[in-house]
């Protein structure tokens, strides 16, 4: 009894050893991978731009960085793959745009946008996901079904000319320190990130309602027995991912530009993140808007015919040494 | 002596030949017009049914096949327009650019099922649509490329009609043994339990790969049929509409089923050309269509008639005929993950 114990104990300490070595060698031969690529564009660019890229690179990935974790948290909870998440991020943006030509305030664009959305999460949530719980497939064809409503009647009320939104004087121009000059509304952008991630980190990890959802994606049945309300946290996990997805809309419009066809094309952006971080995972989330970020910023820059292919092949190499992304759970 | 036929498998037979006799007379009967929205019809419909060889029994809903059938599209737009090659040398570089990218995408999309085939599979399709608007030089961008003439032989529409329903239904028979193969009986094994298969001596992944080229095969066919038939291609053959186009067509007809599809396609080409000429809303319209099949009618158009019908046999007493045999798993397959 004792004996098939130990053996039991260590056989478990040995997988996992195994497990740990793996995840050393693969940790040392991404950042050789890195160092090499670092190297490598430094001999093709100045130092200069090389940080000017890096930044562009880094603020793109800020962007995909609030569509994604939006994204991550719902798949991760409710195992609902929401493709209408590129659509939230495009009517979400142009909504922005309009309450910021009515009333010229910037604040009240982004959270106003952002309730926007919020609501069409709830109606979404509510009456359209709710009859197919529990049924992924097709759960994930009517957001793909959605998507199209949603990008055809924003052609129809803000027409198919690329629309900025417009940001407020204070962010607009670019920041000098020394002679080193970049755009001060992509810093800000940034600044945004960081703190949005800050956040979310310290939301999932510090407080209750963090428990709660941790807690739900492992075992809902559990938590619905403990008394919680399951279905009010999905419902509100839902809608707190399409505030974030109209979020990053109005705030990605503020540099990127809001055109037809832009929902699908954030889409990929935002799924190459999470395949690459893994799915469900919010530190995975950061690191595939960064690597992302950085890699189609270089990639622009460097060999701008193949601009989407290079997104291809990091998700192909991920796809077949780690199936589950780079901090995915297995 | 022969085996009588079950009444519903007469009934089956009649109407498909009813459906052939129609597709060969209607030529004589419409115009010009309408032939050519058949032909478009029934390539779709080949497109679609690619589509639901993976989706119905494999279980893998793809969202990128349109990225499949685009390339090869590219690939005889390619040589007829930048390189002037021969009808044989457009075929060949056709169907092989089809295949390759069928290769690279089921190598990576072979190791995982469910929602996150859905996700790189569409992943993928954008990727054609992006490479095919940035690479000028093979691609031509957004002006696509034109000149590409359909072989002598079949240069007239009707001509070309016939040519495509020959092909078409050269396809559907393929299809038809393939699903009741050996073959397809395993990949319909792996929708139902990959672990199951595993214990079986299965490689799912293998089985996954091979279904995925099988699939990719008969959307190159459609792909270089659809570029024949418009004389042209440009980037958005290749964008996720035309591949949700595709899903919407398999599931509105009936997924799991090889003849839905079909039905599928005619209808949503029908609505598209014909319906929503006077309507300029017409992805609103595909996507409410499309959200309204998924809320109400999963089980689509011959799913919900075989189902029907196999009341109204049960009715007739317990014993009725062509009750026996029916494989249940065929229908229902969307919702069954």
């Amino acid at each position: 009894m004792t004996d098939t114990l130990t053996q039991a104990t260590s056989r478990e300490a040995i997988i996992r050893a195994q497990r740990r070595k793996r995840r050393l060698i693969f940790t040392a031969a991404s950042l050789v991978v890195f160092a090499l690529l670092v190297w490598w564009i430094l001999g093709k660019m100045s130092v200069k731009s090389f940080w000017l890229q890096a930044l562009n690179g880094l603020s793109f990935g800020a962007v995909l960085f609030f569509l994604a974790s939006g994204f991550t948290l719902i798949f991760g909870l409710m195992r609902i793959t929401n493709l209408a998440h590129g659509g939230f991020y495009l009517v979400g943006g142009y909504m922005g745009f309009s309450v910021m030509n009515w009333t010229g305030n910037f604040a009240l664009a982004i959270f106003g946008a952002a309730m926007g959305i919020t609501v069409v999460g709830l109606f979404t949530e509510r009456i359209l996901l709710r009859p197919i719980r529990g049924m992924e497939q097709p759960e994930v064809l009517l957001t793909i079904g959605l998507t199209f409503v949603l990008g055809d009647l924003s052609l129809a009320v803000w027409g198919g000319d690329p629309t900025p939104v417009p940001v407020p004087a204070f962010l607009q121009g670019p920041l000098r320190i020394g002679d080193f000059a970049y755009p001060r509304y992509r810093l800000f952008v940034l600044a945004c990130a960081i703190v949005v991630a800050l956040v979310l980190f310290y939301i999932e990890r510090r407080t209750r309602l963090g428990a709660i959802v941790r807690a739900g994606v492992d075992d809902r049945e559990t938590v619905a027995a403990l008394g919680i309300n399951i279905k009010a946290v999905f419902t509100g996990v839902f809608m707190f991912g399409a505030f974030l997805a109209g979020f990053s809309g109005v705030i990605g419009g503020g540099f990127l530009t809001l055109l037809p066809g832009q929902d699908f094309e954030i889409l990929l952006f935002g799924l190459v993140v999470v395949i690459l971080g893994g799915l469900g995972s919010l530190p995975g989330a950061v690191l595939g808007a960064v690597l992302v970020g950085l890699i189609d910023s270089f990639a622009k820059a460097l060999v701008p015919e193949l601009s989407f292919f290079t997104l291809f092949a990091p998700m192909a190499l991920i796809l077949v040494l780690r199936p589950q992304g780079l901090l995915g759970r297995e | 002596m022969m085996k009588r036929l079950s009444l519903t498998n007469r009934v089956k037979l009649v109407l498909l030949a009813a459906a052939i006799g129609f597709g060969v007379a209607a030529p004589y009967i419409f115009s010009s017009f309408i032939v050519g929205l058949l032909s478009l019809a029934l390539i779709a419909g080949l497109f679609a049914m690619s589509i639901d060889l993976l989706a119905g029994y494999a279980g893998l809903v793809t969202l990128g096949q349109a990225g499949i059938s685009a390339t090869a599209s590219y690939g005889v737009g390619y040589m007829a327009n930048k390189v002037g090659a021969g009808i044989p040398a457009q075929l060949l570089v056709g169907i092989a650019a089809g295949l390759v990218a069928s290769a690279v995408f089921a190598a990576m999309a072979m190791r995982t099922g469910g929602v996150a085939f859905i996700m790189i599979t569409l992943a993928q399709g954008m990727i054609v649509w992006g490479l095919s608007i940035r690479l000028y030089q093979i691609t031509g961008a957004e002006n696509g490329l034109t000149g590409i003439d359909r072989p002598a032989f079949v240069s007239e529409y009707w001509q070309y009609y016939y040519f495509v329903l020959t092909v078409v239904l050269i396809c559907s028979f393929l299809l038809f043994i393939a699903v009741r193969s050996p073959f397809g009986s395993s990949i319909k094994g792996i929708r139902e339990s990959e672990s199951r298969m595993r214990m079986l001596g299965y490689n799912p992944a293998l089985q996954k790969f091979y279904v995925f080229m099988v699939s990719g095969f008969f959307a190159s066919v459609a792909g270089i049929l659809f570029v024949y038939l418009n004389e042209f291609i440009s980037p958005s053959a290749a964008y996720i509409a035309a591949s949700a186009i595709g899903v919407l067509e398999a599931i509105l007809g009936g997924i799991g089923t090889l003849i839905g599809p079909m039905i599928g396609a005619f209808i949503i080409v029908y609505i598209q050309n014909i319906v929503s000429t006077n309507l300029e809303r017409w992805p609103t319209l595909m996507g409410l269509i499309f959200i309204v099949v998924i809320l109400f009618a999963r089980q689509g158009i011959v799913g919900a008639i075989s189902s029907g019908w196999r009341r109204w046999l049960e009715s007739r007493g317990p014993s009725g005929p062509g009750t026996a045999g029916r494989d249940p798993s065929d229908e229902l397959a969307l919702d069954s993950s």
